[in-house]
């Protein structure tokens, strides 16, 4: 079977080029829906390729190949990022990039293992996804599968209880086959998390909870490879990357900005603005 | 020779049914949130299966969450609270993580409605088969005694479908014999009448039946249809028996609001106009009292159901 497996070949220009090129397809996506989530799609690009392209072992031609390592993408509003990897990946046609949130789309605002191959467990309603992730990793040590279970979760999503249950559950079972992040672009819907609802002192949270955490620039290739395969070297205890990145970062417009959360394009010069902010230019797949 | 189940507390069947069905699939795995032996599956499943028993801890959010992540890798979990804490305390949970993804979660609702009695208000929910009803995908059951509960569970084990199940803690008096097999799409005719239809589920189903045999003598013909399934709701066998009898009653051990009831109403107001009279909780909260106290404040015990059928016959019996 054509899995991939971790693939050590790493260009970092072609990276650096594809990481624009999904900025640009995800702006394009997002403009002609005349709404979306760029802000914390944006600060997840690296993370995402980095994971797909260089961690985590799937079969685009069989999505739900049982030997797969599953990703849940808690932060569910983030799913343009997730559907550029799964399209590039050759999960779906990319050319169903440009229906997202169209009416009877396959790509909903918010991702949906109901409709989009490769994902693998629906979400949207923030605090729910470290559950699911728990229980798909307890499963998983329940049958002696080798796979790793990874979950993303968002820096305001972390004010949600829910998260803090599933902490307490993943420490206290010791979920060694469970990788979380925390997508920490230091800002939620409505302001700063530290104005808002300040989560500091955030490492030691986890670390109280039973966890082994790490730091890392969220948009550091090397940093996020080598910090995410520590992560899963973990024994004994479930490991939170705490990734520090920029939220809605290359769109200069809106770049650290609580309204690059969910960006509104009514009309074609917004469309021209926000694709001219973007760094680099790229040819559309579809 | 098998056990007498009738003779058992109807949570002890849940938990020695829960064996049968992880001894029969191994992926059935039974969740609890610190209620597990209110549950009647501590010691009961936790010493026999303990790798298919997790105690979640008091996180209903939490157990709701991992059951659809076990669920998602081919787990069959059944997830046990009280029905407050199972329904109403996690209803986004389930809403979006169980029942929108299409997750095959079983959820579990232990002391429905007043026999939380001890434990009062804050704990008697009376809305459950209404907001479980109203959320797409969810199939709703409430079955009234051990043989049917039984039945539902292995119906549940099978189906693959996001699933609310009432279950009554205490022992109730035997309604079905061992022929009985439990169909989502059907309602049982327990009784058959021919003055007013009496509909019930669940916990009140034992109350309508000796009702019913106590109305026939003194002249009142009810035709008594027992709904262990409230979603799926069969509407044919309730159309046809309105259609004879033209008067129906129905009581629920829920509030009147969106239930048992509610289902009624609409499919009759779309399908076989008819006087409908609706016993069970009159839009209040519940209270710590005795289950007399409640019948009687509702007005929902036998001698509430016995006079609205005497009342709904001799109606229809004057035009």
């Amino acid at each position: 079977m054509d899995k991939t497996t971790t693939q050590p070949a790493f260009d970092r220009a072609e990276f650096d080029r594809m990481a624009a090129e999904w900025r640009y397809i995800m702006t394009d996506m997002i403009c002609r829906a005349g709404s979306g989530h760029l802000g914390g799609a944006f600060s997840l690009v690296e993370i995402v390729m980095t994971l797909y392209y260089r961690i985590m072992r799937t079969d685009p031609m069989n999505p739900r190949w049982d030997g797969r390592d599953r990703l849940v993408l808690s932060k569910g509003h983030a799913a343009p990022v997730l559907y550029l990897a799964l399209a590039y990946k050759g999960f779906f046609p990319p050319a169903w990039l440009k229906t997202l949130n169209a009416d009877g789309t396959k790509l909903p605002s918010h991702a949906d293992q109901r409709y989009v191959p490769g994902v693998d467990m629906t979400t949207g309603s923030l605090g729910q996804g470290l559950s699911c992730a728990c229980g798909a990793a307890y499963a998983a040590r329940l049958d002696g599968k080798k796979h790793n279970v990874f979950c993303i979760i968002g820096d305001g999503e972390s004010n949600e209880g829910q998260n803090w249950e599933a902490a307490m559950f993943a420490g206290h079972h010791k979920l060694d086959n469970l990788v979380a992040i925390t997508d920490y672009n230091k800002l939620q819907i409505d302001d700063f998390t530290d104005t808002l609802l300040s989560l500091e002192p955030l490492c030691d949270k986890w670390r109280a909870f039973g966890w082994e955490v790490f730091e890392m620039d969220g948009h550091d290739w090397d940093a996020i490879f080598k910090t995410i395969n520590a992560a899963i070297a973990v024994r004994g205890k479930p490991a939170m990357i705490i990734a520090h990145t920029i939220k809605a970062k290359g769109c200069c417009l809106v770049e650290n900005k609580p309204e690059s959360h969910n960006i509104k394009v009514p009309d074609q010069t917004t469309y021209d603005k926000f694709l001219n902010s973007l760094t680099a230019k790229a040819t559309l797949p579809y | 020779m098998g056990k007498d189940f009738h003779s058992m507390e109807m949570r002890f069947v849940y938990g020695e049914t829960l064996n049968e069905l992880i001894e029969q699939d191994p992926n059935v795995i039974c969740l609890e949130a610190d209620l597990s032996k209110a549950s009647g599956t501590n010691p009961t499943v936790s010493s026999k299966h303990p790798a298919n028993f997790l105690n979640i801890g008091v996180a209903e959010a939490n157990m709701i969450g991992i059951g659809a992540g076990l669920a998602s890798e081919g787990k069959v979990p059944f997830c046990a609270s009280f029905t407050c804490f199972a329904t109403r305390r996690v209803y986004d949970q389930v809403t979006i993580s169980v029942a929108y993804a299409n997750r095959n979660v079983k959820i579990v609702g232990t002391a429905p409605g007043i026999t939380a009695g001890p434990n009062g208000g804050t704990h008697m929910c009376f809305q459950d088969l209404a907001i479980m009803r109203a959320m797409p995908n969810m199939h709703v059951y409430s079955p009234c005694d051990a043989l049917e509960l039984r039945s539902v569970m292995r119906h549940m084990a099978a189906s693959q479908q996001p699933t609310y199940m009432q279950l009554i803690r205490s022992k109730v008096p035997k309604i079905f014999d061992t022929e009985y097999a439990f169909n989502p799409e059907k309602a049982a005719v327990l009784r058959e009448g021919s003055d007013v239809t009496l509909v019930s589920t669940g916990y009140m189903t034992q109350f309508a039946v000796a009702v019913v045999d106590e109305l026939k003598p003194q002249g009142v013909s009810v035709e008594l249809l027992h709904y262990p399934s409230v979603k799926p709701f069969d509407a044919a066998t309730l159309v046809a028996s309105a259609q004879k009898t033209r008067g129906v009653v129905t009581v629920e051990n829920q509030n009147i609001i969106g239930g048992l009831g509610g289902a009624v109403c609409e499919v009759l107001s779309e399908q076989c106009p008819t006087r409908v009279k609706r016993l069970g909780v009159p839009n209040q909260f519940g209270e710590v009292a005795s289950e007399q106290y409640l019948f009687d404040k509702h007005g929902f015990g036998p001698k509430h159901i016995a006079n609205a059928c005497r009342s709904m016959a001799a109606e229809r019996k004057s035009k």
